[in-house]
């Protein structure tokens, strides 16, 4: 046993790994149960790649077979049900997470320097995050994902120049068909995948080299009284806790699968009229929302690029927010509030898109 | 003047009021504005061509007995009408003259239908315009205009209302409510131009256009020369004729209110047949029930039943044939249609069932799963709660 410990420190440096894990704290502090949602962004994550993996053992993506391969996955694969539902509930958890833990970064300001990378990898994450969900949604091929995804990808469609281009390489079409399903899971299998692994590493240690970030209001209250922050070992302190949350989390997972199975409704058929009530998934609700609410032209502009723009310069702003927010306490203000105004604002379409819908 | 125009005024109501499916039907106006929607004015023609030249500003009114010879002359034309509808037949007029309407008009009875009075005089639009007083859906309304008219009607010595019968029908539920234009209306049956009630010889050969099958196994039945020797008008014997209601299993058995037992009961010769297919009718229907239910159920608790559904089709679909074989009156053929749909309700069911005993499976297992978790989230927790306590 020495001796294979030995052959390994000689070629990896395990222990100079381990002695890091020992000395790593976690600041102990009133905010601190934010510190949990990366942990539970991630757990969700690892639960999508094995169960994704196993999805991945009977689906074939094509129109003619995708339905069928999820219908059989679900009926016939001993706990295929268990596997899909847990994808889909955890698909939609993980988002759920991934906002908590953005929207926490953002009021306790840990995007400041000097983690302006670390939040960069994060923000990638979270949009990559989305487009696993967009893409995903499409891949049973029913009824409801067939018109989801082709009002969605009409979205695009409204970037004056490009829109219609960009359209059509996303559609592998004019409208969404085959081809789209094809391309559709060849981005959530592969290309998003391999884009996250690697953001997410470099989000991972980014986040072990700097630490956890003390608000800056900790920081001030510890320098007024002079005292050190209490900090909690990460081994096995926060590891424990963190293993609680997301034991709690694999029974929220299973409950849900087992009371509430992700449905799988009608086959799509591509020449059959949009259903009533089509909607996309519950994150992209607020701006089905407002571009409801928009009129098809305002003043001469299309209705849709008057949510979009915004929409747009929004996710670029929130992109670039450590190289916009000159970390000021006045800084700090404008972007708490404006990020309280994004998320009531959010929240209140969400709420008035599922009134609607329920009604 | 202000009496005179409150009287108009009063006048307007009480025959807006009374004017019913008429005014319902036919557009109203001025002769000349009903005329520019009017398909034969896009075809060219003018009052003139039927009216002839105004004289003093005003044209000669056009009797009765005269409007369907009138239509005639352009309509009895196969090689005039060509040149606007090549498709358009010809034979209206013929047909109009072989009619009820027809021989009582040629003999002067003005008060029975002529063309005008089922297509409108200057508003006419062609039977594919849904506006068309004539159009599928439009027909008993227009037919009713005089048929459910007592008072017109007593004078021909009809008492019944025939429309308002055929108002409470299968077939206008199909056609009015499900929009089926493939049902049956007053003219489907007893023809438009040539209209006559049925004969009873005829009946069944009516009713056959559309209900080939029930016909076929009717004709090869032992009650095809019964009725006959009966002087009985076949599917009317059971079905009537136009308050037709959708058929019922109960019909059929040897008790009240069973059809059947208006003949027959225990005694006769064909009383086995009779309960077998009730018997069989029974055993489709409560299978194909309790299929439906289970199969609700399971997929109310979010469970795929895909199968269990289409299963069920096919036993559905067995059930409307057993249902037609009926008309075979006899307990084999049915026996062999019916059998099947039994089993493939059974099946149906069966895999409700295992989708519900699944179902049962997994929350078991979830309780399982729930207690180990409780367990380990316990040891944790106190693990936690031993840690070293966290120094500044």
């Amino acid at each position: 046993m020495m001796r294979l410990q030995a052959w390994l420190e000689e070629r990896m440096p395990i222990a100079r790994f381990v002695e890091a894990v020992r000395h790593k704290t976690v600041p102990q502090h009133r905010f601190s149960l934010w510190y949990f949602f990366g942990g539970m962004t991630l757990f969700f994550f690892f639960v999508q790649v094995v169960t994704g993996a196993l999805l991945l053992l009977y689906y074939r993506p094509s129109a003619s077979e995708a339905y069928e391969s999820v219908a059989f996955v679900m009926t016939r694969v001993p706990f295929g049900w268990l596997v899909r539902s847990i994808h889909a509930w955890s698909a939609n958890l993980m988002i759920a997470a991934a906002f908590a833990h953005l929207f926490s970064v953002v009021f306790l300001h840990a995007y400041r320097r000097p983690r302006e990378v670390t939040w960069l990898s994060g923000v990638l994450v979270f949009f990559i995050t989305f487009a696993f969900g967009f893409s995903g949604y499409l891949l049973p091929w029913n009824e409801l994902a067939f018109f989801a995804t082709r009002v969605g990808t009409d979205m695009a469609g409204a970037v004056p120049g490009i829109g219609e281009a960009v359209v059509h390489f996303m559609r592998g079409g004019k409208d969404v068909s085959g081809a789209t399903l094809t391309r559709f899971f060849g981005v959530h299998v592969a290309i998003l995948p391999a884009l996250i692994t690697a953001l997410l590493a470099a989000h991972l240690l980014l986040i072990q080299h700097h630490g956890m970030s003390v608000p800056p209001s900790i920081e001030a209250a510890q320098r007024k009284h002079g005292r050190p922050l209490p900090a909690m070992p990460f081994i096995p302190h926060f590891a424990l806790r963190d293993l609680f949350g997301w034991t709690v989390a694999l029974a929220l997972l299973a409950g849900l699968s087992a009371y509430f199975p992700w449905e799988l409704g009608k086959k799509a058929d591509i020449f059959a009229a949009a259903p009533a009530g089509i909607r996309p998934e519950w994150y992209f609700l607020w701006m089905f929302q407002a571009l409801k609410y928009m009129p098809a032209t305002v003043f001469g502009m299309s209705g849709e690029l008057l949510v979009l723009v915004p929409v747009s310069v929004g996710a670029l702003a929130l992109t670039l927010l450590p190289f916009l927010d000159p970390d000021t306490p006045r800084s700090r203000r404008i972007v708490k509030t404006l990020a309280g105004l994004a998320l009531a604002l959010m929240t209140t379409m969400t709420v008035l898109a599922l009134l609607e819908g329920s009604s | 003047m202000t009496r005179g125009f409150g009287l108009c005024l009063i006048m307007l109501a009480v025959g807006l009021a009374t004017a019913g499916p008429s005014w319902a039907q036919i557009p109203s106006g001025t002769p000349s504005d009903l005329f520019r929607d009017d398909v034969h004015a896009q075809a060219g023609l003018t009052c003139d061509s039927c009216h002839g030249k105004a004289t003093g500003g005003e044209y000669r009114s056009i009797a009765r007995t005269e409007i369907a010879p009138l239509c005639s002359r352009c309509h009895s034309d196969a090689a005039y009408m060509r040149r606007f509808r090549p498709q358009l037949r010809v034979d209206q007029y013929a047909q109009y003259l072989t009619s009820t309407h027809g021989k009582r008009m040629s003999s002067g009875e003005t008060r029975v239908a002529t063309c005008s009075d089922c297509h409108g005089g200057h508003g006419i639009r062609p039977v594919q315009d849904a506006r068309s007083p004539v159009a599928p859906p439009r027909v008993a309304t227009t037919c009713a205009r005089c048929h459910s008219d007592a008072a017109r009607m007593s004078a021909f010595g009809h008492q019944d209302n025939p429309p308002a019968d055929w108002g409470k029908s299968v077939h206008a539920k199909a056609l009015l409510e499900r929009g089926d234009t493939s049902a049956p209306t007053c003219s489907t049956c007893h023809g438009s131009h040539g209209a006559v009630p049925p004969g009873v010889t005829s009946v069944a050969l009516i009713c056959s256009q559309c209900h080939v099958r029930e016909a076929e196994l009717f004709r090869k039945s032992p009650k095809k020369a019964l009725f006959e020797s009966l002087g009985q008008a076949e599917c009317l014997t059971c079905h009537s004729n136009h308050e037709i209601e959708a058929p019922a299993d109960s019909w059929i058995g040897l008790k009240d209110p069973a059809l059947c037992s208006t003949c027959h009961d225990d005694s006769v010769k064909g009383a086995a047949d009779i309960v077998a297919v009730q018997e069989g009718l029974q055993r489709l229907s409560v299978g194909i029930d309790r299929a439906q239910r289970v199969l609700d159920r399971a997929e109310q608790a979010g469970m795929l039943v895909d199968e269990g559904r289409l299963v069920l089709r096919d036993a559905h679909e067995r059930q409307i044939l057993a249902r037609v074989t009926v008309h075979a009156f006899a307990a084999k053929p049915f026996t062999e249609t019916a059998t099947p749909g039994v089993a493939e309700a059974a099946r149906a069911e069966a895999i409700g069932t295992g989708a519900l005993q699944e179902l049962q499976f997994r929350r078991k297992g979830l309780a399982v799963a729930t207690v180990l978790i409780v367990g380990f989230l316990v040891t944790l927790w106190v693990k936690i709660r031993r840690l070293p306590p966290i120094e500044p």
